[in-house]
């Protein structure tokens, strides 16, 4: 039955829960060489690359696994105009053309406008500018798309409405249901592409990987011009020292990378930093299309000086862009680091 | 015979067409165009980089000597994107030719065939030869042709799939229809189908992925560019009849006997 699902010429939900399955976990090769090739059919022998930019860490909300959470007692910060310049500098000068802004979940200080500036500052820099912020109206989706955001990323964190409610117990983002419908705003607000993800960890994994399956084919079917791309988080050590509940281990990571990816063949599929780089280096192209590099979780974190703010979590993989990049190109793979052209955001103008 | 390969105003040696992702690296690209002896090479405007040399995918193909670069749109999702893209690809790169690919869905990269048309038509009015990437449809092929694109590019299947000339009866109609090249693109995996595009009359192949996802893409590209070249002298060899006919005979005689003397 593994075999076959492996095989499948069109895969659905029943060949990705069979993937899923401790049955497919004893042919973990078999999983990671099909990944492997399909992979290189759709991407080809490439791994996109992105570094994250935090514009702030103030944050209204409680999260338990997150560092910038409001009970926190950590240093704050958000960039001043100049200082996000800085950084726009410093991640320019690595040669990175894909940048992910950041924020903490919405405040009066870190509002709508506030993100809706940082990427039209952003915009006039890079080719590529996504972000990574708290849940929007559809309005102001389509207001994101017009300052030069081609995607949107936005984690439900866990699909399992009890476990939601224990973990987000105050602030904005405790509504799960405004949260779970804010991709699809996304989508139907112009933004191009949405990034899908659960933070491993936080519930049931299997369940949550079944239930982000139906979530990113839902939104597929439902919007046939949009973009979907998943990411795998994994909870870290971070301020607040929460422990996963349910840990997932790296060979669990990589069976769930490899099932998204013989399940759903022409998706992005994102690995960040949060990785160790033995893992990171294990999967990239054997189902990770895309990579974040030489990032930093904090505000302030690429400019000259000390970074201006505490971290959101421990990153794992601390490899500079050339070091990392050569890991990549060891292995085969060519880093692109533009795949992308203002020239389609400016065609809106 | 002249055999050359007429495309806008120009003549090329190649038929072989050679797009230039999903390359392992930039060297394995150059080096596979190199071996390909292609005259023409697609190149994705989203793929240039000025700033990153090594990032770059355009710079290191105009160095090559012989070959014409043309700009692809890919990544446009809409006439008005793709018309930007394309100016903006002629004014870095000189080059007179588009390669207007407009595919609305990111994940199978199909191309939309209203899009493409109404884009079509705008750069043709722009001066551009345009080579307008297509669903394999006969109607719409006649469409842009009559509205003056150099050539037309059906898919022989999707995209980067390696499925071969599924649509190969369509692309059979286009080729028999044609007042234009049809240059064959996209879904190819093996040398062997790039012939049999050639040896049924096809301007030209484009050849991406089955080159660069092979392991050894320049010995590959070596290959395509044989294949192609055996396809073409084929062709215009051409090929004796198939016989799709029986003989029929029957205890009852032939069929056609109560004809005899209908004529007379």
């Amino acid at each position: 039955m593994v075999r076959q699902a492996v095989a499948a010429a069109n895969p659905g939900i029943r060949e990705f829960a069979i993937l899923l399955s401790d049955a497919a976990a004893g042919e973990l090769e078999t999983l990671a060489a099909r990944a492997q090739a399909l992979t290189c059919r759709h991407f080809g022998r490439t791994i996109g690359l992105y570094a994250p930019l935090y514009l702030s860490n103030y944050c209204p909300t409680q999260c338990a696994y997150c560092g910038f959470a409001s009970d926190r007692k950590i240093r704050r910060h958000k960039l001043a105009e100049g200082e996000l310049a800085a950084e726009s500098a410093a991640l320019k000068r690595l040669g990175l053309e894909e940048v992910l802004v950041l924020t903490g979940d919405r405040l009066a200080t870190a509002d709508y406008e506030f993100v809706r500036h940082g990427v039209e500052s952003l915009a006039a820099q890079f080719h590529s500018v996504s972000a990574e912020v708290f849940a929007m109206s559809q309005s102001e989706y389509a207001g994101l798309a017009a300052a030069g955001c081609t995607a949107v990323t936005l984690y439900q964190e866990t699909y399992d409405p009890a476990r939601y409610a224990l973990l987000h117990t105050s602030g904005p983002k405790a509504d799960y249901a405004w949260r779970l419908d804010a991709p699809a705003r996304a989508l139907a607000g112009g933004i191009r592409s949405a990034g899908l993800g659960v933070l491993l960890g936080l519930s049931e994994p299997l369940r949550d990987s079944l239930s982000l399956y139906c979530h990113a084919a839902r939104l597929r079917r439902r919007f046939w011009t949009g973009g979907v791309a998943i990411a795998f988080p994994r909870v870290r050590p971070q301020s607040g020292d929460y422990a996963a509940d349910f840990p997932v281990s790296e060979g669990l990571l990589a069976q769930i990378v490899f099932a998204f990816r013989i399940a759903m063949p022409d998706a992005p599929l994102v690995l960040s930093t949060r990785e160790s780089p033995s893992f990171r280096d294990g999967m990239a192209g054997v189902g990770i299309s895309k990579m974040s590099v030489a990032s930093r979780t904090t505000v302030g974190g690429y400019a000259e000086g000390a970074a201006a703010s505490s971290a959101q979590f421990e990153i794992e993989d601390h490899r500079g862009v050339e070091e990392f990049c050569a890991m990549l190109r060891a292995k085969g793979l060519q880093p692109v680091f533009k795949n992308w052209d203002a020239v389609y955001r400016a065609a809106h103008a | 015979m002249d055999d050359a390969f007429r495309l806008g105003d120009r003549t090329f040696r190649s038929r072989l067409l050679l797009g230039t992702g999903k390359f392992s690296s930039v060297e394995a690209m150059v080096r596979a165009v190199r071996a390909s002896g292609a005259s023409l090479v697609t190149v994705a405007l989203r793929r240039f980089n000025r700033e990153r040399p090594d990032d770059d995918l355009c710079a290191p193909l105009a160095q090559i000597g012989g070959v014409t670069l043309v700009p692809n749109t890919s990544g446009a999702m809409n006439a008005r994107e793709a018309v930007r893209a394309a100016l903006l690809g002629r004014e870095i790169t000189g080059s007179p030719f588009v390669k207007l690919e407009i595919h609305p869905n990111p994940h199978h990269l199909l191309p939309d065939p209203i899009e493409t048309f109404e884009a079509a038509g705008l750069l043709v009015k722009e001066g551009f030869f345009v080579l307008p990437y297509m669903p394999a449809d006969p109607v719409l092929a006649r469409r842009l042709e009559d509205i003056g694109c150099a050539a037309v590019m059906p898919l022989g299947s999707a995209i980067g799939s390696g499925q071969g000339l599924a649509t190969l009866s369509m692309l059979q109609v286009m080729i028999r229809d044609a007042g234009i090249p049809v240059i064959v693109d996209a879904g190819l995996r093996s040398p062997s189908e790039a012939a049999a595009v050639m040896e049924m009359g096809g301007g030209a192949v484009l050849v991406n992925s089955a080159i660069a996802a092979a392991e050894n893409p320049a010995l590959m590209a070596g290959a395509f560019a044989m294949a192609v070249e055996a396809g073409r002298q084929a062709w215009r060899a051409g090929l004796m009849p198939r016989s799709e006919t029986a003989v029929a005979t029957s205890p009852a005689g032939p069929l056609t006997a109560f004809l005899a003397g209908a004529g007379s």
